[in-house]
């Protein structure tokens, strides 16, 4: 571009670095202060009590002890909740295992209750492993429902049977001698808690907890850029069920005693209205959350028994509603508050999205990015093969017996009136849909049926036609998760992910024009830029085969020049074999070097943009007046 | 088990599976038009039966249970329309997540204000004259107030047919069932029409709590009892279906009814429930009569 600072979206006063690191002192101080608090809470208590003899002090180390063990199980519980979006109804019954477990083998066979700890964790991520098979067959609403019939299953089981005790439960369980001291258990559950904070934290960070995160935003996405939701969110249930498990133990511990409610499923709107009370959306949020539930209950509950209930789902009802961020986010919203009434912009707001990134597309930079695909391809060899591929809903017949070739290094077109099937045909070649006969063979294999995930990670990368990307991650995240889930890391429980693949991100994303956005929201952005991404997504793929569904729908002609520029020199200098479909022709002809041409579900005719402008038959049937304009 | 004994659990089975499918009814029509799942739909059943048993014993004979169940079924209608108004409507666009939780957070709201009015103690009302008696056939007594709740659950049945299929307002709920997006391009008031929707779903809510009341202690734990077996029976029958639900209300209660009357499963009677929904939704996760999701 001639003058470099066209186009540049407008920051505010301060510099980006510096509003990062004053949020990032916020959080920092808040989490220091709540670990000061949990740390100094038996001396408190100890010089309280001092102060007012009437009070004990082991009365506080004991509501310190309960709070650490709710924070442990809420910010597991968030696992699922705030960082996959998903409503679990069971994790009270995981809670309970775990209680159970020291219990039981207290009672049965005597084991200390720090041994039977080891195992509370281990027994309720087996239960969790289980259940979660059967409750992750269902998704959302239905994955929650489900949930809680596995909660009630767990809970009549801990209710009828009288082996662990029935509805009495199990009583009397002893500490260690080591451990009878209040302030000594205090600690020792302190630690163990942090301990397993910090273990899920590293979880979170990791590239696994970036999977977790892109299905969380988007499932559709997620599963197009090569991730198996499904082993994802089973595996992120079951280690929710093992912090469950040993929060539950912890309980059983210094409470000593399980008994069946702990199980019943209204007990889970313990982690729930924690999490939000404290903020699902940082990691110690619910750990916050824990320790202000627990003040709020101690002050309310003794006094108003009937009214906390009424008081605790108002306050839930007004997070919802209002706060979504909880009270860990109430700093950022007390500022944008007071930038509202002061009438100044939002210091959040850094830069303003116009919708140009695609204007400022440099080609040459995209060509040389490292994160797309430079196989030295043989032109001209079948990549893609398409036989008699069928699909039927109910009785519209979408796809009818549709062969088709793209060669290597191509640029195929697949053109048509609304309503002839190419969505569904992009739908059933990336797995999204199973067609009912036909075969769909990728680079030598046959990938008829295949799971979503499975074909993207086998190298064909998507662009939807309606813009799908993860909305509240940021721009470069949305592409480096795109390609630490193609390049398979995201099966590393350990290192920090937004480390990994950052530069190749950020290279692509400066190649595309969304360079100066890359630390935005993605949802921020405009439509045009989101689409920018969407592309963006695609290439970051480092896919064999890039399918674009009406990849410039909604840009103007100087964009669309722009964007199809792009994906036609990366076609030829860089390998990458196109198959798209759009209804712009001055688009289809001046890149297409194959175009077919469906109608209604069937392929009417195949050829050169020549063969295509001049055959009859599509001009009758299809084209008509437009292609006869478009070819002038 | 002798035949005579047979009937006499199954009648109890359609009784329990008459006021379920009432209840369940309502958070079924509520879901399939609002796709919303109301967390908060047993609250509404529970307030209905505790203003019932009050009114009732308020005004005493038969009177009272009558003007009870009308009270309620108005006031809760009252509740429902604001509930919609002032909550749901913020949050039909919202993920389902948050919809799960604002209506979680109502039911809180709800249980707590329950107990404030009406305090923690189970409460009592006889079932109202006309209908109080029992019938004797075989050697085995009927309770005459079964049959009356399994006569009122045909009924509101045959009223749910009659509204989604014979009138205007049926041929809306089921247009915003089947695409709410066009619905909102033909011109139909959609706001009107979600609250109509969601307080007859209250209305529903509130005439299972009053038909159940003199069958039953009136507690303050009975909406979460309800409502995890509502879940139980939409799951079973497909969310979003009325015949669905009204199968699953009789699985259900059967399965509950020969459940409690046999000493070696009595324990277990309603872990069977949870078996069944759990093996339903492995197989259909859309249940028995339900259309699947787009899953992804």
């Amino acid at each position: 571009m001639s003058s470099p600072d066209a186009g540049r979206p407008q920051t505010s006063r301060l510099p980006a670095w510096l509003r990062r690191a004053r949020r990032g002192r916020l959080r920092l101080a808040v989490t220091v202060l709540l670990v000061l608090f949990a740390l100094l809470i038996p001396p408190l208590s100890g010089f309280y009590e001092q102060l007012n003899p009437d009070v004990s002090s082991k009365f506080y180390i004991f509501l310190g002890t309960s709070a650490l063990v709710l924070a442990l199980w809420s910010v597991s519980y968030n696992l699922m909740l705030g960082y996959t979006g998903m409503v679990s109804y069971a994790h009270a019954a995981y809670f309970g295992v775990g209680a159970y477990t020291v219990a039981f083998l207290f009672k049965r066979f005597q084991l200390p209750a720090l041994e039977g700890l080891v195992l509370a964790p281990v027994v309720a991520a087996a239960v969790g492993l289980v259940t979660g098979l059967v409750a992750l067959r269902a998704v959302r609403l239905y994955f929650s429902l489900l949930t809680l019939a596995i909660s009630q299953l767990l809970f009549s089981i801990a209710f009828s049977w009288c082996t662990i005790g029935c509805d009495n439960g199990i009583h009397g369980i002893q500490l260690p001698d080591q451990l009878s001291d209040y302030t000594t258990l205090y600690y020792f559950v302190g630690a163990v808690v942090g301990i397993a904070m910090l273990i899920m934290f590293a979880v979170v960070r990791s590239p696994f907890g970036a999977a977790l995160a892109a299905i969380r935003e988007n499932r559709r996405r997620a599963s197009a850029i090569g991730l198996n939701v499904k082993a994802y969110e089973l595996t992120v249930f079951t280690l929710a069920s093992l912090f469950a498990g040993l929060a539950g133990g912890l309980f059983a511990v210094f409470q000593q005693e399980a008994y069946p409610e702990l199980l019943y499923w209204t007990n889970n709107a313990q982690p729930i209205v924690v999490a939000l009370l404290g903020g699902t959306g940082a990691f110690l949020g619910p750990a916050l959350g824990a320790f202000i539930y627990t003040v709020l209950d101690n002050a309310i509950s003794k006094q108003f028994p009937y009214q906390f209930d009424v008081i605790l789902g108002a306050i839930v009802l007004g997070v919802v509603l209002l706060v979504p961020g909880g009270v860990w986010d109430a700093p950022a919203l007390l500022g944008a508050l007071r930038a509202r009434i002061r009438g100044g912009e939002d210091e959040e707001q850094q830069a303003e999205s116009t919708g140009e990134a695609i204007r400022r597309i440099d080609v040459a930079k995209a060509v040389k990015a490292g994160a797309i695909e430079s196989d030295a391809v043989p032109r001209g060899e079948t990549l893609l093969r398409l036989d008699g591929l069928s699909k039927a809903f109910g009785g519209l017949q979408a796809v009818q017996s549709v062969s088709l070739q793209v060669k290597q290094g191509d640029r195929h077109a697949i053109i048509g009136p609304n309503g002839a099937g190419k969505s569904t045909l992009f739908d059933l070649i990336t797995g999204r849909l199973k067609p009912d006969s036909g075969r769909v063979v990728f680079d030598g294999r046959d990938i008829t049926g295949k799971p979503a995930h499975t074909i993207a990670r086998s190298g064909i990368g998507r662009a939807f036609q309606i813009t799908s990307i993860f909305p509240r991650l940021t721009v470069r995240q949305n592409l480096q998760y795109a390609m630490l889930a193609n390049r398979g890391d995201t099966r590393r429980l350990l290192g920090w992910a937004d480390r990994i693949h950052r530069e190749d991100a950020l290279e692509l994303l400066d190649a595309v024009g969304l360079g100066a956005y890359a630390d935005l929201p993605a949802g921020q952005l405009s439509h045009g830029d989101q689409r920018a991404i969407e592309i963006a997504i695609s290439l970051a793929l480092g896919s064999k085969l890039v399918l674009l569904d009406e990849p410039t729908a909604g840009m103007s002609p100087y964009e669309t020049e722009k964007a199809m520029e792009l994906v036609r020199r990366l076609a030829t200098e860089r390998g990458l074999t196109l198959l798209f479909c759009e209804h712009d022709m001055q688009v289809v002809f001046g890149t297409a070097r194959t175009v077919t041409v469906m109608h209604l579900g069937r392929i009417l005719t195949e050829g050169t943009p020549d063969q295509v402008r001049s055959d009859p038959e599509v001009q009758k049937v299809y084209l008509g007046v437009e292609l006869e304009e478009a070819g002038a | 088990m002798s035949p005579g004994q047979l009937l006499l659990f199954a009648v109890g089975g359609l009784a329990t599976a008459a006021y379920l499918f009432i209840v369940t009814a309502g958070l079924s029509l509520v879901f399939g038009a609002l796709r919303i799942i109301n967390m908060a739909h047993g609250s509404l059943y529970m307030i209905a039966a505790f203003v019932t048993v009050v009114v009732a014993n308020r005004l005493g004979a038969s009177f009272g249970f009558w003007t009870g169940l009308l009270l309620a079924v108005m006031l809760t209608g009252v509740i429902g329309a604001v509930i919609e108004i002032l909550v749901l409507r913020r949050i039909y666009k919202e993920e389902h997540l948050v919809q799960l939780l604002g209506t979680y957070a109502l039911s809180l709201v709800a249980a707590g204000a329950v107990r404030l009015f009406f305090g923690a103690s189970y409460r009592t009302v006889r079932p109202p004259d006309i209908v109080s008696g029992s019938l004797n056939i075989g050697g085995f007594r009927y309770s005459g107030y079964a049959v009356f709740m399994i006569a009122s659950a045909v009924l509101i049945a045959i009223g749910v047919y009659l509204l989604l299929y014979r009138t205007a307002l049926g041929r809306n709920i089921r247009a915003a069932v089947s695409d709410p997006e066009l619905l909102n391009v033909s011109g139909v008031n959609v706001s009107r029409l979600y609250t109509t929707v969601f307080v007859i779903g209250a209305g529903l809510a509130a005439l299972g709590g009053a038909i159940v009341a003199p069958s039953q202690a009136v507690g303050a734990s009975m909406d979460t009892d309800v409502l995890v077996l509502a879940f139980a029976i939409s799951v079973i029958g497909g969310l979003g279906s009325i015949v669905g639900t009204a199968v699953g209300a009789l699985i259900v209660g059967e399965v509950i009814s020969f459940g409690l009357n046999n000493q070696y499963t009595n324990q277990f009677a309603i872990a069977f429930v949870f078996i069944i929904m759990a093996a339903v939704l492995t197989v259909r996760p859309w249940g028995l009569f339900g259309r699947p999701e787009q899953e992804l």
